[in-house]
């Protein structure tokens, strides 16, 4: 048996080594050659024999021991789960530890129930005991596996350029997966830890009331109360801690999915571009930039499409084109209106007139063509009895020459003006 | 109706010439930045009068959008896109944090050689052969309208960077077009 003060002398004497050793070995194993080269990087005033009798005092101690059958060393395991709880250097727990703990804890209020019901004392402060040994337990894994994951995180947001991706993200989403998940399922307030503690909780209080009733000694009450106190914070401190584990991991896992996201997207993105060529696959979708040229330029996409959504909008009113028909022919001005030469040739009462001759007596300022259009005009005119001469005659009508078969026109017998 | 007091705009000069030539202000322009930030309702409202708009994105920049780009600067802006995104895709490659890298790292001739080699045939499309032309063709253009800055050993990227990164997750929808439009 090795004096444990001259064990907690060696450790301080050689701290730094074992501090060394067990951040860069963990719980893996190592030679004395090692130990003997940590020790001279600590101490490089060291001669060898010094080194060697330095490293030896350590394994003597049984701080540092060897594997079975091998020459390869460990630390120590309890000395290396105290340099972890010093340096908080601890791994993350399974969710199963706690699990099993708190199942161990319903069992033990099942015999601390019996016990009290079989007025068995001594029993039932023993289990009260252990079940209080069980609550801190589990309050010390809380704390255990909250720290765990503050380094977890702390590893995983530091030095980020020199581990992969997938390596730093590794072990914060196990954490996530054997840890904070499971946990939270089982803390839910409908979940089994829950009926667990509120079923032990009754169970204490029962036993409160018949230690009560009993007339027990105040100790044995005061004890079990405490208890009960104790697994009820225990419960508050556990959701707590898992709160707290869960919002530092969740950043992480964030940006993990998003980079993780973005990955793959650019993965397919320049699988699509590979395929089908830079210009039809990033032309829709680039950004686009203002430049100089467009200052100048007559409008932008968008102008020319509210111009042409105008354009579609568009209507035209409905505008009938004239019946060529209904265009009035010319009419010069100096031909005096037809009716006038109507009326006018109606009171030639009597004889059948000569057309031209009355037109030319008539209206002696009219040039040809103009009493041409009128002549014209009443030969067709249906009021008049027209009457064509036979003989071709030659006419001077102001002033031209014309040879014609004359018409002469009456008054029809029955027609009247 | 927004009031406009033109005294308060005392940057409005250099701002607009930055501005109307297609360069992003992000938070390295600190006068320039921090003008628009404080004025940004008038210089909104003065540039939409001009027919500008002036778009203001959460993650630090501001910037004139436009519907279209002149040819040559279509090609420049994809040339941007390609590069950006072969980056991401070489930087996931090597384990690290793409997003983070594309922000931290610093990309020197080494690096825009490496892209290049490894991505031949893409760059040979938008007429860049080597590293020494991408870094004049796309990190050139790039300091000037803004994405990236010039520092000792190369250039860094910038935040408005992160309108490519937002077309690159625009790219998915197309891509279903695409996709429709074979099996039509």
């Amino acid at each position: 048996m090795i004096p444990a003060k001259k064990i907690l002398n060696t450790i301080n004497e050689h701290w730094q080594t074992l501090e060394m050793l067990f951040k860069r070995f963990r719980f893996a194993n190592f030679s004395l050659k090692d130990v003997q080269n940590v020790i001279k990087s600590k101490n490089p005033s060291y001669s060898s024999e010094r080194l060697f009798k330095e490293a030896n005092k350590l394994l003597n101690q049984e701080i540092l021991i060897p594997l079975a059958k091998s020459s390869q060393l460990e630390i120590n395991r309890a000395i290396a789960d105290f340099i972890s709880y010093l340096l908080q250097e601890e791994s993350l727990g399974l969710a199963e530890e706690i699990t099993v703990l708190v199942s161990d804890l319903e069992r033990l209020g099942n015999r601390l129930e019996e016990a009290g019901n079989v007025g068995d004392h001594g029993e039932l402060r023993r289990f009260s005991r252990i079940m209080d040994e069980r609550v801190r337990k589990i309050v010390k894994l809380y704390e255990h596996n909250e720290s765990a994951i503050m380094n977890l995180v702390e590893q995983a947001k530091a030095d980020h350029s020199s581990i992969s991706l997938q390596k730093r993200y590794h072990a914060v989403l196990d954490a996530f997966d054997e840890y904070i998940e499971p946990m939270l399922k089982m803390v839910d307030i409908h979940g089994p830890f829950q009926s667990c503690f509120s079923k032990i909780e009754n169970q204490i209080s029962e036993q409160i009331i018949n230690l009560g009733q009993v007339g027990r000694g105040p100790d044995d009450k005061r004890m079990l109360e405490q208890l009960r106190t104790r697994i009820l914070d225990m419960h508050l401190i556990g959701r707590e801690s898992l709160r707290k584990s869960a919002d530092m991991l969740l950043p992480l896992r964030e940006e993990l999915r998003r980079n993780t996201l973005i990955t793959r997207q650019t993965a397919s993105v320049l699988g699509l571009i590979r395929k089908r060529g830079v210009e039809a696959i990033l032309t829709p979708v680039q950004p686009n930039y203002v430049s100089d040229v467009q200052k100048f330029s007559l409008g932008q996409q968008r102008h020319i499409v509210s111009y042409m959504a105008q354009l579609s909008d568009f209507q035209d009113e409905i505008y009938e084109l004239p019946d060529a028909l209904d265009i009035p022919s010319y009419i010069s001005p100096t031909i005096p209106d037809y009716r006038d030469v109507k009326s006018r040739l109606s009171s030639f009462k009597g004889k059948k007139t000569q057309l031209l001759g009355f037109l030319t007596d008539s209206y002696p300022k009219l040039d040809a063509d103009e009493l041409l259009f009128l002549y014209q005009k009443i030969i067709s005119d249906s009021d008049f009895a027209l009457e064509q001469q036979t003989a071709k005659r030659s006419v001077t009508i102001a002033g031209q020459q014309f040879t014609l078969y004359p018409f002469n026109a009456g008054i029809k017998q029955n027609g009247s003006l | 109706m927004t009031t406009i007091n033109l005294s308060d705009l005392s940057e409005l000069q250099p701002i607009y010439k930055k501005l109307a030539g297609g360069y992003h202000i992000s938070e390295q322009d600190t006068v320039l930045w921090q003008q628009l930030d404080h004025q940004f309702e008038s210089y909104d409202a003065l540039f939409y009068g001009l027919g500008h708009e002036l778009k203001r994105d959460s993650r630090g920049f501001f910037y004139f959008g436009a519907d279209e780009s002149t040819p040559n600067m279509g090609k420049t802006s994809r040339s941007f896109a390609l590069t950006l995104f072969v980056l991401i895709e070489h930087f996931a490659n090597q384990g690290k944090d793409p997003l983070r890298a594309l922000f931290d790292d610093v990309i020197d001739l080494e690096l825009m050689q490496t892209v290049v080699q490894l991505n031949k045939h893409l760059f040979d499309q938008l007429e860049i052969f080597s590293g020494s032309e991408l870094r004049k063709e796309v990190y050139g253009r790039m300091v000037r309208f803004g994405l990236a800055r010039e520092v000792e050993q190369g250039h860094q990227h910038l935040a408005p960077v992160y309108r490519y990164i937002d077309a690159l997750m625009e790219v998915n929808d197309s891509q279903y077009d695409l996709e429709e439009d074979e099996v039509e």
